[in-house]
């Protein structure tokens, strides 16, 4: 019997979770700005933990959603709700919440199982101006658009505030997610999946219950949005319906895209790349840029990522993963390869 | 209750209006996913560019000539034209040439990536403050008894129905129409009967940014401000080209009025009648959608494809 991860190396991945928790340390030695880091990270973690969610369902079953961040919207409410208006405990809510948003992706793949594509993708879209606009209806609750405070996280009898610990706290529910999305990718779920976006017939004819699995691909994605979604509402201590844009959910679609569909790991390098991106290096350059130009911040930095990402396209239209599986044939093959076919 | 059905006549013929302005939008859409199997997200920026393309000819005729004239608009009008034919011309040939054989998500990815482009570099241009543009026939209205139709709808509607005349001409009676429908049909046939594919791309391209330049234009003076945030209504456009059928030209038009009607409908004098409407009425469209969806999944124009293995 072959071994599941047979084909891998899996020395690596312990090397690289002590680094994920070294790291906060490394920048703390490294800059005196490591806070702003650290709320960056913290950042591109929640949505890495949303992004392997959606992987599994846009990349691995080939059911694309526009409305991810109303998954995540509802995670966010469910557990400030729960937590402060009905006193359950924190660790209890990081249960609850997420199978809130569960339901949900549930309701809404309901739908999904007569619908594809780009219908699919409307439909979810709608989905989300939907939710926005319960949440804004559900006044007593969620205050309306006027947003709600959040209490941060306690665990344990510890409450846990700064950037530093939900660093902590938030990665140690990323490595979490990553290797239970490996886990279900690469179990019978995860094959059905796969055959489910190659071909639904074909899926069908090898004895795949469609409407089981399309409706398990919304509820796993939904899960791992709403747990993003808590770690959202806790760390952040404050919501607002602005924060679930329309805007966002396409974003995170771009996420998968660069990082390349159906491979979790991609979906971790596209979130990182993009959060990154937008959040340290494209102030670094608009710093320089200003020297020259003076207009609106906020357009020079969108006028940045846009350029980088379309450049990015052109060029690298596979995503990054796909130049990681390049780079890692090229090296393989090292003396021996035609040189042409790797640029 | 008469109140009721005089509010709705005149809210239903408004509607038509915008209706036929997000059937434009559509319609690009279509025409480019019809063709090359891209969702063009730039579409709504294409036309917020064309209506600030507009903008800047008609103040810059204004300010030469002093009073307005019909020929300051149409030669503004013109002048836009000749702008969107280089645009989609440039469009084709930054997004659909280098990303021709690669994956489709990719080239959504650029068009995703070419709308915040434009976005940003048309804030950095024009500045943060919004414009007002103006329409050539003012706010002037015309009443048909009790009924006031602004004479702006009626032209709006009246200039949605000649280009889509126009289109349909040139779809089926022409001969680069008719390639155009033979490559959008099948791209490896339509190339060995020597129709040359790369080129009916972009007389594509070059239609759909002409269209949105249009509704740009119509739509502009409509909501009476011009501002980057007009890109956002190509996403309105996108549940009507679905509504009526995704790549079918006849289900965009038809989605688009709908969508249209239902929306001036329930923000108007249903939302005085009936409070549960208010809660609801910015998502209505997409509750429509969702429900015309889930009884046809195709839309309702679409066709519905026999998947083979």
């Amino acid at each position: 019997m072959k071994g599941r991860y047979e084909d891998e190396n899996l020395y690596w991945i312990p090397v690289l979770i002590i680094f994920v928790f070294l790291l906060p340390f490394i920048l703390k030695g490294l800059s005196f700005s490591y806070k702003y880091y650290l709320f960056v990270l913290n950042m591109a973690g929640i949505y890495i933990i949303l992004n392997v969610g959606l992987d599994l369902l846009s990349g691995f079953t080939g059911l694309l959603s526009l409305g991810h961040a109303a998954f995540l919207a509802v995670g966010a409410y469910s557990s400030a709700i729960l937590v402060d208006q009905f006193g359950v405990p924190f660790a209890l809510s990081l249960i609850l919440s997420p199978l809130v948003a569960g339901l949900f992706g549930f309701v809404i793949g309901f739908p999904a199982l007569r619908i594809s594509g780009m219908y699919l993708g409307l439909t979810t879209m709608g989905f989300g101006f939907i939710v926005k606009r319960m949440i804004i209806a559900f006044r007593e609750w969620t205050h309306g658009s006027g947003g709600l405070d959040v209490s941060s996280p306690v665990l344990f009898g510890y409450t846990i505030k700064t950037d530093w610990n939900n660093y902590f706290l938030i990665y140690t529910f990323v490595v979490i997610a990553v290797v239970a999305g490996r886990r279900i990718a690469k179990s019978k779920i995860g094959r059905a999946f796969m055959a489910i976006r190659d071909s639904e017939q074909a899926a069908q004819a090898a004895g795949i219950n469609l409407a089981k699995y399309k409706m398990l691909a919304f509820f796993i994605s939904g899960l791992f949005a709403g747990f993003a979604g808590v770690l959202f509402a806790h760390t952040s201590s404050f919501i607002s319906t602005d924060h679930f844009d329309i805007l966002l959910s396409i974003y995170f679609i771009i996420m998968i895209l660069v990082g390349g569909v159906s491979s979790i790991y991609g979906a971790v390098l596209g979130t990182l790349f993009i959060v990154l991106l937008d959040n340290l290096f494209v102030p670094l350059l608009k710093d320089q840029i200003h020297f020259w130009f003076n207009t609106q911040a906020g357009d020079i930095q969108s006028l940045i990522f846009g350029l980088i990402m379309f450049l990015f396209i052109i060029f690298q239209p596979m995503g990054l993963y796909g130049m990681w599986l390049k780079m890692r044939i090229y090296w393989k093959l090292f003396p021996f390869n035609p040189r042409q076919r790797f640029t | 209750m008469t109140d009721l059905f005089l509010g709705l006549t005149q809210e239903i013929i408004s509607g038509i209006a915008l209706g036929s302005i997000y059937a434009l939008i559509a319609l690009g859409f279509t025409m480019i996913f019809k063709a090359t199997e891209v969702v063009n997200f730039a579409q709504g920026e294409l036309m917020m560019v064309g209506a600030y393309v507009n903008f800047f000819f008609v103040t810059t005729f204004l300010s030469a000539a002093g009073t307005p004239t019909a020929w300051t608009f149409l030669v503004a009008l013109g002048g836009s034209m000749i702008f969107s034919v280089l645009f989609g011309y440039i469009l084709d040939f930054i997004i659909n040439r280098p990303l021709k054989d690669e994956p489709i998500f990719s080239v959504i990815m650029a068009t995703l990536s070419l709308a915040i482009i434009i976005r940003a570099v048309v804030a950095i241009i024009a500045g943060p403050i919004s414009l007002m543009p103006f329409s050539p026939f003012g706010d002037s209205a015309i009443s048909f008894g009790t009924i006031i139709v602004s004479v702006l709808d009626l032209s709006i509607i009246g200039s949605a129905i000649g280009l889509v005349i126009i289109f349909y001409y040139i779809f089926h009676y022409t001969r680069w129409g008719i390639a155009m429908q033979a490559t959008s049909e099948d791209p490896i046939a339509a190339q060995l009967m020597g129709i040359p594919i790369k080129r009916v791309y972009a007389l594509v391209w070059i239609f759909s940014a002409v269209v949105a330049t249009l509704s740009g234009i119509l739509l502009a003076p409509r909501i009476a401000l011009l501002d980057t945030s007009m890109g956002f209504l190509g996403l309105k456009a996108f549940p009507a080209a679905v509504l009526g059928g995704f790549g079918s030209i006849p289900g965009a038009i038809v989605g688009g009025v709908i969508l249209g009607v239902i929306e001036t409908v329930s923000m108007g004098t249903l939302s005085f009648h009936f409070q549960w409407i208010k809660e609801i009425n910015d998502i209505i469209a997409w509750i429509v959608l969702i429900a015309v969806l889930m009884i046809k999944p195709d839309g309702l124009f679409g066709v519905e494809k026999v998947k083979k293995v």
